[in-house]
């Protein structure tokens, strides 16, 4: 008995001694699950300007500076901290530098004007930790005047070679300018750069306008014009502001319009005999097709980017929620369960989530949800927030909001789909209704 | 039945009897504290919320005037990028210019007089009524994010990430001390908060009552005991069990069996690797992670890169740093190449900003952490 006791005891002994050595063996292996979300801080030092580039060198990293950090994702090392300074666009760079000041990516680039006044700009992007460029030096030649398209065009390179997904720098909004006071007010359409600069307006105030939506391409816009007295779509051509009205009933009033990804269909309300139903057009041939037929008001359709699906907006249930429909036609089904009105609901370019507007307790919210109607998270919360659309990379929305009172005036924000980040965006005066167009 | 059983019964019969009727358990109901709570009406609430969440706390862009003249579209072309220009805007058909604003009315003149007002004095023992809730602004949650909530450092403190007091020159110190400004970490939140969430934790959470009276205080509760310290103890080796037992005098050959297959067991185990030796406890395991962690930035990822997890291994040098060049991925899940690429990058990026300074890791175990392997999985991070 005393004998298999000691000889079990010795065995239990040997395996203890030699369970640590064992769990030793191989490397050290740890899961790191949790992490921190903060601006990664970057430095675009002043490219260099050859020839009488300089100013454009300057203007173009500026510029380019001002988009990364309005994005929230990035956070700009100044140049008053700058250690080194890029002197040479083909010298190597001194990464030990910009790892002192903490740079974890570097911008270096350099302007160019030749004689025929022709713009040359280069740059490279570089991960400063890594001691390594970030794919591969390119180059933009373009006008003078162009100057910012060009900067524009090298921040979403920057931008899609850190976060691994598209820009939307090089990209315009159409929008609605108010002026006046609220009880006549006068609306025309007018187009800028993302950030609010180069605005032009494509109309006049002689008629109220609504709800403008770009074309998959950009090239045209569709709208919704009181010029005959009754609510009528139009579609624009951006190149050379020429438009035409889309042929509808007469006495009918035909609205919220937006077009199909292929760009060929148009799905809008039109409402008759007091019934507002959903209707899809063939913009080529002006055959139409109804969709929906409730006695309740559907309306705000919005196709999914695969053009298979749509969302809208319907009072079927005694309160607006949003449904999802096939583009075929067939049965809806409700995607919104929370307490409150939903509306204008518009599907992300990538196809993930659906944008909307939702009143609730006497608030205005601008939030997301999954196309199931799962994972709602609302973004914002003001007295008057709607009419969300998305930037072409399906990261940022941009949407309308209108302060209280009879001062009251509406104007354009953007805020990152996590709820970070929300700004208001630079406007000639009041702005409601803004549509973003793709990457140019 | 004898009678020790018949007494026993009796006793214990009696003893219930007197624990139920004889006032063992006594009636009196404990004391608890009762804390008046003030309701807020829906009005009420609606009106905190709205002054909490104007539109004016964001950050007001003056708008620039909008260009007399379109500019022409910059007609772009590149090597690299040979996508048409888009169609530009040129101008504006029969645009109108806006109506002028109207002029403002001019101000009134207030009536002021010389006469100071007269201020009746308080009654004496008047009570004041004071809010129940802070009129001051709240302040925004904290735009980063990190594992721990960080409050925000004292106006004059340096945001770094090494805590560290305010170093003024001692001169009559025998070795002059060198100047330095206090540090403290980055503010940071636990999760993001949306303006929507801001507005539903805009009401009190505490009322303002008075503090209870010294003589009421209790003894604080002792904090409970570090989980971490538990499993060093667990975990910290005992080298004074590995001495082996002497073998008793008889029935040896069946010890001696059992030793030799022990042995002979230990003995087939293949020879250590490189990492063999002493190993790192759970709290210098912890410490590793956290200031991995720490730098493991995944705000600036996209979506796809946010669904990928990549196992990063490198090898550490004898003062805890990291081998830049030897870092490298071993493998991904649950993404494209294109996000693997992406989420290593900001793996390596975390080992390399943290390991500068070194890891702080105990050098007679460097063969345990030399070579080290990290997973990092994103999870909880998509639902910050």
């Amino acid at each position: 008995m005393m004998a298999r006791f000691t000889a079990l005891l010795a065995l239990l002994l040997t395996t203890l001694t030699a369970l640590p050595a064992a769990a030793q063996t191989g490397p050290l292996r740890l899961e790191i699950t949790e992490g921190v979300i903060e601006p990664l801080p970057f430095a675009v030092p002043a490219f260099v300007g050859t020839g009488s580039g300089g100013q454009a060198a300057q203007d173009i990293s500026n510029l380019i500076s001002a988009d990364l950090s309005g994005t929230g994702l990035f956070r700009e090392i100044p140049a008053s901290a700058h250690i080194s300074r890029i002197t040479s666009f083909s010298s190597p760079v001194q990464f030990a530098d910009w790892k002192a000041v903490n740079a974890q990516a570097l911008v270096t680039g350099a302007v160019d004007v030749d004689a025929s006044g022709r713009l040359t700009v280069q740059f490279r992007v570089w991960d400063v930790f890594a001691g390594q460029e970030l794919g591969s030096g390119q180059q933009f030649v373009g006008t003078q005047d162009g100057w910012r398209r060009i900067a524009h065009k090298i921040a979403d390179q920057v931008y899609s070679r850190i976060t691994g997904e598209g820009g939307y720098f090089d990209s315009r909004v159409v929008y609605v300018s108010e002026t006046g006071p609220k009880d006549q007010r006068a609306k025309r359409l007018a187009i800028m750069d993302y950030d609010g600069a180069n605005t032009t307006f494509l109309t006049d105030s002689s008629s109220l306008v609504l709800a403008p939506r770009f074309s998959p391409t950009g090239d045209r816009i569709l709208y919704t014009s009181y010029e005959s007295g009754f609510p009528k779509i139009y579609v624009l051509d951006v190149a050379n502001v020429s438009r035409r009205q889309l042929p509808t009933q007469e006495a009918t009033m035909s609205f919220a319009p937006r077009f199909s990804p292929n760009g060929q269909t148009v799905v809008y309300s039109l409402e008759a005999g007091g019934n507002t139903d959903i209707y899809t057009m063939n913009i080529g041939s002006g055959s139409s097709q109804r969709m929906t037929s409730a006695p309740s008001i559907e309306t705000a359709p919005s196709f999914s980017p695969d053009g298979a699906q749509i969302v809208f907006e319907s009072d079927r249930s005694g309160s607006n929620q949003l449904y999802v429909m096939s583009s075929g036609g067939g049965e809806a089904r409700r995607i919104s369960n929370g307490d409150g009105n939903y509306g204008t609901p518009v599907w992300s370019p990538r196809g993930d989530l659906i944008a909307f507007t939702k009143q609730s307790k006497s608030r205005f919210h601008i939030g997301v949800m999954r196309t199931d109607g799962s994972e709602e998270r609302l973004l914002t919360a003001s007295f008057l927030d709607e009419g969300p659309t998305w930037a072409p990379n399906g990261r940022v929305i941009m949407f309308t909001r209108e302060t209280q009172g009879e001062q009251g005036q509406a104007g354009l924000y953007s805020v990152d789909i996590t709820g970070r980040n929300l700004r208001r965006v630079s406007t000639a005066g009041g702005a409601s209704d803004p549509s973003w167009s793709p990457l140019q | 039945m004898n009678t020790g059983q018949i007494i026993s019964g009796a006793g214990h019969l009696g003893l219930i009897a007197w624990i139920l009727f004889g006032g063992a358990f006594p009636t009196k109901p404990l004391d608890f504290d009762v804390t008046k709570v003030t309701a807020v009406s829906s009005e009420e609430y609606a009106a905190i919320v709205s002054r909490s969440n104007s539109p004016e706390q964001t950050s007001e862009i003056s708008p620039p005037a909008a260009p007399d003249v379109p500019q022409d579209s910059p007609d772009l072309s590149s090597e690299a990028d040979t996508a048409p220009a888009a169609p530009q805007p040129d101008t504006a058909t029969e645009a109108t210019p806006d109506p002028a604003p109207e002029p403002p009315t001019e101000a009134q003149e207030a009536e002021v007089t010389d006469e100071a007002p007269v201020i009746e004095p308080p009654a004496e023992d008047m009570a004041a009524l004071v809010p129940e809730t802070s009129q001051r602004p709240q302040q925004r949650p904290a735009e980063r994010v990190a594992p721990q909530q960080v409050d925000p450092p004292a106006p004059d403190t340096a945001v770094d990430e090494v805590v560290r007091e305010e170093a003024v020159p001692d001169e009559t110190a025998e070795t002059p001390r060198e100047e330095a400004d206090a540090t403290a970490p980055e503010a940071a939140a636990t999760e993001i908060v949306t303006e929507a969430e801001e507005a539903e934790v805009a009401a009190p959470l505490n009322s303002v009552r008075p503090k209870t009276r010294p003589d009421q205080l209790r003894p604080a509760p002792q904090p409970e005991a570090q989980p971490e310290a538990q499993t060093q103890t667990a975990e910290a080796p005992e080298p004074e069990v590995a001495e082996p037992a002497p073998a008793p005098a008889t029935d040896t050959s069946s010890v001696e069996d059992a030793l030799a297959a022990a042995l002979g067991g230990a003995t087939d185990t293949p020879a250590p690797s490189i990492n063999a030796g002493p190993p790192l406890t759970a709290g210098e395991k912890d410490g590793l992670r956290v200031a991995v962690q720490s730098c493991w930035n995944t705000g600036s990822l996209s979506s796809d890169a946010l669904n990928t997890t990549v196992t990063v291994a490198f090898e550490m040098s004898e003062d805890a740093r990291p081998i830049d060049g030897s870092i490298r991925m071993l493998g991904s899940t649950g993404g494209t190449d294109g996000s693997a690429s992406q989420a290593y990058e900001a793996a390596r990026r975390a080992i390399i900003r943290c390991g500068a300074r070194g890891f702080g890791l105990p050098a007679e175990k460097y063969a345990s952490w030399r070579n080290v392997e990290l997973v990092f999985n994103p999870e909880n991070m998509r639902i910050k």
